[in-house]
């Protein structure tokens, strides 16, 4: 890794360059594995596909960790994602994870002391869109120091897109609606990103606020206009499917009335999975190329960014252009999975909901945006649990009097402990914990 | 004429009653080492900004850049980031790095407007921006040979010691590939070895990467060793210009720089 003017044999020693098959062979096996325990899901056990999970996931960590290209890396290797051991490891562990987790809860599992084990898929599938909104929010307020709070402004719009090209035009064709929404999102997104040529921090928080407030307007109009008071239906007739060409597909096996339609936690969670993976991919790649780079160098010193030759104007404008058009499909997603989008369903709370989790998560880390959804929307989930069945606090009539209230409250205490002690959020502790597990296992490794 | 890069005409800039440069006029010879004096608030940094388009002369100037090959053009037209992209780098005296970014971060800034990868490509991470990353990171890394940054490239630089900063800001206006650089006080706050290696480099520059230096610079000494061509600032006003030997005896310099008391005895 480090420039050594080492005597060739020497070099031989600490070089090691894996062939191909061996570094994608960890990843490979993350991939397949989930599908065989997937497919034997009656006749195995849960416990001993727990054992197998956790078996797999050492072996895979293990693979992915010893076939790292070692020693001096050429450039090409450098700027590799998952550069070091310890990321490659990581990267085929949460692959495997990601895969093996819908067949996990999807299981008839019953956990000891009735842990809410139904609820989690929904949470999860929750996390993903949330994951993917949040991400592009942190992009833009995080990482390009653009203070906006339009973001719900966007999720709103999704929902429009959503309504005329995905209900009113194709009835219930998420697909056309997803990048139509990327489109209409990136222009107007750009649109809203006007104020930020001329004003910074609170002013441009101020302005960015006042576009939420017309985007609600166009929404109540739009609502009115052509569905009422209803609101918009995304389910039923107009829940996306898989087009019937499509069906030949391994693992789409249609419905009685030939139809293959996105229902239910587990198949929304094989679309919105990859969503949101690739989409967050995309924003790493963007964040480590040449665009990426200027975001950051805007954010830090627009005066020595220009005179790096960045136009900041167009620079800032991208950013909001991108981010808002990460944010409208996510919005997109959202309304056709929850599936009825009407006028209260977009609100203030929303915004400060988002503020939370990348806060939370960490500032300008897309990896935090990932951390802090799955706190926002995992931590009421085990205090409702633990209101319901912990022995001690099922007991104290306060905290079941006022659920919401006290959620919002322990979430408000953590956000400002973590605000406290860990400025970097979930993300740095992540780091720090990551760190930790690399020594110790550096240590015993040869 | 025509060896000139860079001149500028009546150049006068105003903060609200203070003239932080008054019609000042000046030559940069191609490939010339020049170097601009002057005690402190004497309008050297005022002078560069106005030239790198961050301050906005008074109508009546003329700054006018001659790259080489190419149709003069005239400076106080563009906007700073348009300069840039003419071909004229400069550094400042107080940093303008990112400090939370690293190393290699930073000097790859510099390249920016080298290696166009356009945001939806370097998103895809196309085959396109694989090349032109590399095509970035093999220019930097000669950068970082050069100026001897191979241990420092995943630090962040605000981590990094001063010297080692300036450094960075060096070697990013380097992978620029400017015509012409300006330096801002390069060599300010170092130590005598640092300020060696510095002198260095900016040979470096511009023998072997064929720039032309233009130089704000504090230590006499130093600017008398390397400088082509010496202008002296005092008060906004030019009050001497011509060869370093020239500069060492002329009355008004060594007023400007000692008190005219002492000039006298």
């Amino acid at each position: 890794m480090t420039a050594v003017e080492n005597p060739p044999s020497q070099q031989d020693s600490t070089t090691y360059r894996p062939s191909t098959v061996r570094r994608l062979l960890p990843f490979a096996i993350a991939a397949v594995v989930p599908f065989i325990l997937g497919s034997t899901t009656e006749n195995v056990n849960f416990w001993w596909k727990a054992l197998i999970t956790v078996v797999v996931l050492a072996v895979v960590a293990r693979m992915a960790w010893v076939w790292t290209p070692r020693g001096e890396l050429t450039h090409r290797e450098d700027m590799r994602l998952w550069r070091t051991p310890s990321d490659r490891s990581w990267a085929a562990v949460t692959t495997f994870g990601l895969l093996v987790l819908p067949f996990i809860l999807a299981s008839d599992f019953t956990p000891p002391m009735d842990f809410p084990w139904a609820t989690w898929f929904a949470v999860v599938n929750l996390v993903l869109i949330f994951a993917m909104g949040a991400a592009a929010f942190n992009l833009l307020v995080g990482y390009s120091g653009q203070i906006s709070l339009a973001h719900v402004a966007f999720l709103a719009l999704g929902s429009i897109v959503g309504g005329i090209v995905g209900v009113q035009w194709s009835g219930g064709n998420m697909w056309v609606a997803l990048p139509a929404a990327a489109l209409a999102g990136a222009v107007v997104g750009a649109i809203s990103g006007l104020p930020a040529l001329r004003l910074k921090h609170l002013y441009l928080l101020l302005a960015t606020f006042g576009f939420h407030f017309v985007m609600m307007l166009v929404w109540r109009e739009y609502l009115q206009e052509y569905f009422g008071f209803v609101g918009i239906r995304f389910k039923g007739e107009n829940s996306p499917r898989i087009a019937s060409w499509l069906h030949w597909l391994p693992g789409i096996d249609p419905d009685d009335n030939g139809e293959f339609i996105i229902t239910g936690q587990f198949r929304w969670y094989w679309v919105l999975m990859p969503i949101t993976v690739l989409s967050i991919l995309f924003m790493v790649n963007v964040v480590r190329t040449r665009e990426g780079r200027a975001f950051a160098a805007v954010r830090d010193r627009d005066v020595s960014a220009s005179l790096l030759g960045i136009n900041v104007a167009r620079s800032k404008l991208l950013a909001f252009a991108l981010s808002s058009a990460v944010v409208s499909m996510s919005g997109v997603l959202a309304s056709f999975y929850i599936g009825s989008r009407g006028e209260d369903s977009f609100n203030v709370q929303t915004v400060l909901n988002y503020a939370i989790i990348i806060v939370v998560g960490g500032f300008s880390s897309i990896q935090g945006a990932i951390f802090g959804s799955a706190f926002f929307w995992f931590l009421p989930e085990w205090f409702k649990w633990a209101r319901e069945e912990l022995w001690i606090v099922r007991d104290i009539d306060f905290l079941s009097d006022y659920p919401s209230e006290i959620d919002l409250a322990i979430k408000g205490f953590l956000v400002v402990i973590i605000l406290m002690f860990k400025p970097d959020g979930l993300a740095g502790l992540w780091k720090d914990v990551k760190g930790w597990i690399g020594r110790s296992l550096a240590r015993r490794g040869p | 004429m025509s060896d000139d890069i860079l001149s500028f005409e009546n150049l006068t800039v105003q903060f609200g009653g203070v003239r932080a440069c008054d019609a000042i006029d000046g030559h940069v010879k191609r490939g010339s080492l020049f170097a601009l004096i002057g005690p402190n608030g004497a309008g050297k940094t005022t002078l560069v900004n106005a030239i790198s388009g961050v301050y906005k002369p008074l109508p009546g100037a003329q700054v006018q850049f001659h790259p080489a090959g190419k149709p003069t053009e005239d400076l106080l037209s563009y906007r700073p980031f348009q300069i840039a992209r003419l071909g004229v780098a400069r550094t400042f005296q107080n940093l303008g790095l990112f400090m939370g970014e690293n190393v290699l971060t930073n000097l790859l800034l510099g390249r920016y407007i080298h290696e166009h990868t356009r945001l939806i490509e370097g998103g895809l991470f196309t085959r396109r921006a694989v090349k032109r990353e590399l095509a970035a990171r093999q220019a930097i890394e000669r950068v970082v040979d050069l100026l001897d940054l191979g241990t420092f490239k995943r630090e962040p630089v605000g981590d990094l010691p001063y010297g080692v900063q300036k450094r960075v800001e060096f070697g990013r206006v380097l992978a620029m590939e400017p015509e012409l650089l300006m330096l801002d006080e390069p060599m300010a706050g170092m130590s005598v070895d640092e300020k060696q290696d510095m002198i260095r480099y900016i040979y470096a520059a511009q023998d072997e990467l064929d720039m032309t230096v233009f130089l704000i610079e504090h230590d006499m000494g130093v600017v008398m060793s390397i400088a082509d061509h010496v202008m002296v600032l005092d008060f906004g006003q030019k009050i001497a210009e011509g060869t370093p030997a020239e500069m060492q005896q002329d009355e008004r310099v060594i007023a400007a720089y000692l008190g005219t008391e002492m000039a006298e005895n």
